[in-house]
């Protein structure tokens, strides 16, 4: 097991030496390459120079666990955000699998979460999975800077409330797995790497948002939900994510995974996710659609792909989505 | 030209608006919307290393000229993004009248002195700019379009949406300087095909063929099918660029690779028909001879006494 701590003031780049000597890495200029014998995979930092640095770890099969230690110090005005998605390789085709192997202590879902940085956070990555993570260190003023006319107190105010180590976390959503996703695949050979990094921090920065007016709402009502609600909600929302290819799983099957009964699983998934199940599964899908789009792939085409027997009815879908028609989308002029 | 007045409260109903916002990164937009004989640059007047984005959309016949040479009257078309000096302004003349929407993105030199002052793809940017007579342009995709109507349509006075504003700004900024990039650094731009697509397609068909062309399940067929495009698309945009069709470049590659093999006489010529591709000798010998008018085993056979002599 490989152990990477950081102070508060230094570089992300300082933990590529420990990497690095652990395990057998290729380094070149802010990539380090995993050279297959212990894993597969690179590990990216870059950093922005108003403050806030970015660590990408997009790994797969590590023949040992990862923990990065961020310590706990009294001066850091800065917040680590770090968002996760860890899966077992194999998952996607059989979803009995996953829930088999997935111990309670397993940590194989995946999770956004927000620290502050005097508290420190600990990162484990486990061995032999598929992982693919951002860690954003952004100082508390380049955060305020970021979004100066939002209520920067608001964030502080939550995770003040939420519990004794200032850290909040919940699952993933689809949002951040396409960002991730875009992230993972473009940033090593992005010409403009500062800016890509700056946009998608932005766009994250968006989500984040949005997600803490949800918490908001949360706590008005006074409904928290509990870890295994959490937990089984999240393996809903990984099947609804996974399986955007075929049709829609159906509310029985949902609820057979998530352990609920079906009333008590919508109404908890739409608190949590601020949308309804198929509402969800839905934008994921056409989502994804649009990404086919903008690759000049015909509509045709885009519809078999993402599952539609019939084009007319993924053209409807689309335009119910964004209010014109995939045909308008791809020809704007 | 009149210069434009900031929208009073009742010029709100008119077809012209603008609004101008502080982005959080420390750009600045400015949209706008009206008759291009209304345009006068929306802009103050920006320091020399300030760079401004300008995108525009409309529908009719618009020319653009930048700030010093009065007589270099370019054509614009819909859906366009403009990189200019700061202290370069634009100017617009139609012969109808012509309903303009622009954004207008101001970088600040020292802004693009904290962010992209190592990155030397911005450094070949910013000299093509100076080459080019301080104008570059490029056109938008539907992904940038449908960002851009999502700029035009954010209410000016909603400050809420700041940060997607920002997000899409960001977006577009980096569409204009990666598909400038990939202008520069792609090698040819040959043919007259100057669609960024195209070009993009032709590239990846090339490396697909480079690729694949030895193996006899390689077909047209799915290279169709990997790229999403048309038979006659392709074939019209390799006529233009080598001057053959796609077949017939895929052959010559397969003949020229055979070519070295039997240069190399290492295996027999049927060894060599197999090993490219071809399932049947006639027909490979039948194309060998079609394009060096000789017939492989002949060819074989001087090379042979080349190499005895």
């Amino acid at each position: 097991m490989s152990y990477v701590s950081l102070e508060n003031s230094e570089p992300f780049l300082k933990c590529f030496e420990v990497i690095a000597e652990d395990k057998s890495c290729i380094v070149t200029d802010s990539v380090l390459y995993f050279s297959g014998k212990t894993g597969k995979g690179f590990i990216t930092v870059a950093g922005i120079s108003t403050g806030i640095e970015v660590l990408a770890v997009n790994v797969s099969m590590l023949t040992d666990d990862l923990t990065f230690s961020f310590l706990p110090s009294q001066n850091a005005a800065s917040y680590i955000l770090s968002i996760e998605e860890i899966s077992i390789p194999g998952a996607p085709e059989n979803e009995l699998s996953f829930s088999l192997t997935a111990a309670p202590g397993d940590r194989s879902n995946s999770s956004v979460s927000i620290t502050d940085a005097e508290y420190g956070k600990l990162i484990t990555y486990p061995k032999d999975r598929i992982i693919r993570s951002l860690i954003v260190r952004v100082q508390k003023s380049s955060l305020d800077h970021l979004i100066h006319d939002f209520d920067a107190g608001a964030i502080a105010a939550i995770l003040q409330s939420a519990n004794k180590v200032s850290s909040i976390s919940w699952p993933i959503t689809f949002k951040y797995r396409l960002l991730i996703n875009d992230f993972m695949t473009e940033i090593v050979q992005h010409p403009f790497r500062e800016l890509f990094m700056i946009r998608n921090i932005s766009i994250l920065v968006e989500y984040l948002l949005q997600q803490f007016f949800i918490m908001d709402k949360l706590s008005i009502e006074g409904n928290y939900l509990s870890n295994q609600d959490t937990h089984n909600l999240s393996k809903v929302e990984q099947h609804l994510c996974l399986h955007y290819k075929k049709e829609f799983p159906g509310i029985e099957k949902l609820s057979r995974i998530s352990a609920m009964s079906p009333t008590s699983l919508k109404t908890k998934f739409k608190k949590y996710y601020g949308d309804t199940l198929f509402g969800y599964y839905q934008k994921n899908k056409l989502e994804h659609a649009r990404k086919l789009l903008d690759n000049k792939v015909p509509v045709k085409v885009v519809a078999t792909e993402i599952g539609y027997s019939n084009p007319s009815h993924f053209t409807l879908a689309f335009k119910k989505e964004y209010g014109f028609s995939p045909w308008h989308y791809l020809n704007p002029h | 030209m009149k210069p434009l007045n900031p929208p009073s409260d009742n010029q709100k109903n008119d077809a012209s608006y603008r609004f101008s916002e502080k982005l959080p990164v420390g750009l600045t937009i400015h949209c706008w919307k009206g008759t291009a004989d209304q345009w006068s640059s929306p802009l103050p007047a920006y320091d020399e290393k300030d760079l401004v984005l300008t995108f525009l959309n409309y529908k009719g016949e618009l020319h653009i000229a930048t700030g010093n040479d009065p007589g270099q009257w370019q054509p614009a078309c819909p859906g366009m993004g403009l990189l200019s000096g700061g202290s370069q302004a634009l100017r617009f003349q139609s012969p109808s009248p012509v309903l303009l929407s622009a954004i207008v993105l101001h970088i600040p030199g020292n802004w693009i002195n904290v962010f992209m002052k190592d990155n030397l793809n911005f450094k070949k940017i910013e000299q093509a700019l100076e080459m080019e007579e301080n104008i570059i342009t490029c056109r938008l995709g539907r992904r940038q379009l449908s960002l851009f109507a999502d700029i035009m349509g954010q209410e000016p006075k909603n400050k809420s949406n700041l940060l997607e504003i920002q997000n899409h700004a960001l977006s577009l900024l980096e569409f204009f300087l990666c598909s400038r990039h990939r202008n520069l650094s792609a090698v040819h731009a040959a043919g007259g095909i100057d669609n960024e697509d195209d070009l993009s397609l032709i590239k990846e068909v090339e490396s697909y063929i480079s690729e694949y062309y030895c193996s006899d399940t390689f077909t047209v067929d799915s290279i169709l099918k990997k790229t999403y495009t048309s038979y006659h698309k392709l074939n019209f945009l390799f006529k233009s660029i080598h001057g053959m069709t796609i077949s017939e470049y895929i052959r010559n590659k397969r003949i020229e690779k055979s070519k070295e093999m039997i240069a190399d006489n290492a295996k027999s010529i049927s060894q060599i028909a197999y090993e490219i591709g071809y399932s049947s000798i006639s027909n490979y010998i039948l194309a060998f001879k079609k394009i060096y008018q000789i017939t492989p085993g002949k060819y074989k056979k001087q090379m042979d006494s080349l190499a005895a002599s």
